[in-house]
């Protein structure tokens, strides 16, 4: 086994420690905490794999800025969305029937 | 096998080179695809608190901290089979090693969405989770759930494209005809993949699990 294989084997044991951190830190009771550790773990993984298996670490900057756009796309649509949801109130549609305004407030037929 | 370079092309590198970045730019579309799904995710985890995380309670964590493990070990393989000094047999071997795997995590998620159907959890008329609570509690997690199954499958869809993509980069290095570039864009969709499954595991498996 070559030095790149030994580098990619210890990405994949340090993906399996932090998947076991993930699962283990859910367990707890930490509050809003657990969601804030659970996606701090996510984000380092995801961040090992594009680094070391998707190999951007080494590679063209155009790869790396295609991978950016993608993650800065997300970033504007993800606040230009959730501004229209936290500043507005819904109102109901004069179409929608009584069962789409509250779907469980009804028996079933 | 030495690819031929195309005319447009001033060298082999720079070929490659244009086919991973092509594959860069449809992975970046494919993150907006799911983004939509990951936007209604907040939407319903910010609206129906404690609804998301009894629905969340309800999902396997065991199998889908399996189905984690088996994803990302199936990444290593191809990982390993894409570093440049590979031979093209034991690239085969390693594709087929993470087609297997892949073909493991989606038997564990259909069996996964077995039992979820059982304990009637799919967002149909027919949903009815043990402790419904509420209309507005039921409603909330219902919406967790559609969106689980939406997630989960699309996820599995494009795991399966990664399942036939690896099979038949495999069989074209076994028969001499592969080229090093298509086991590296193999690799990188099957990356994102994982990548993206990385991200629905804590969001759909650990939700307010103490």
């Amino acid at each position: 086994m070559n030095r790149q294989d030994k580098s990619l084997v210890l990405v994949w044991v340090a993906l399996l420690l932090l998947l076991a951190a993930s699962a283990g830190s859910a367990l707890l009771r930490l509050g809003a905490w657990n969601s804030v550790l659970n996606l701090a773990v996510a984000a380092v993984k995801a961040a090992l794999v594009l680094l070391f298996f998707m190999r951007l670490r080494a590679s063209h900057k155009l790869l790396r800025l295609a991978a950016l756009s993608a993650f800065a796309t997300l970033a504007v649509l993800f606040g230009l969305a959730s501004s229209d949801y936290a500043t507005r109130t819904v109102y109901p549609a004069p179409l929608q029937t009584p069962r789409q305004l509250a779907p469980h407030a009804l028996p079933l037929q | 096998m030495e690819a031929p370079v195309a005319a447009h092309f001033a060298s082999r590198a720079q070929q490659a080179l244009a086919a991973t970045f092509g594959m860069w730019v449809f992975l970046a579309t494919e993150a907006l695809l799911f983004g939509p799904l990951f936007f209604g995710y907040l939407y319903v985890r910010t609206h129906f608190p404690e609804a998301a995380g009894a629905a969340s309670r309800h999902t396997d964590l065991v199998l889908g901290t399996l189905n984690t493990a088996t994803l990302i070990s199936a990444s290593l393989c191809m990982a390993l089979a894409a570093q440049p000094q590979r031979r093209a047999r034991s690239a085969a071997w390693l594709l087929w090693a993470s087609a297997a795997l892949g073909l493991a995590f989606l038997a564990i998620k259909g069996l996964e969405y077995r039992h979820e159907f059982a304990a009637q959890l799919f967002p149909d008329r027919g949903f009815a989770p043990a402790d419904a609570g509420a209309p507005a509690h039921a409603h909330g997690m219902q919406l967790f759930f559609v969106l689980y199954f939406a997630m989960t499958a699309l996820h599995a869809l494009h795991l399966a494209v990664g399942v036939a993509a690896c099979l038949v980069v495999a069989r074209a290095l076994r028969r001499g005809r592969a080229r090093a570039e298509q086991v590296e864009l193999a690799g990188l969709y099957w990356h994102f993949v994982d990548v993206l499954w990385i991200f629905l595991y804590p969001l759909l498996y650990l939700v307010e699990r103490a």
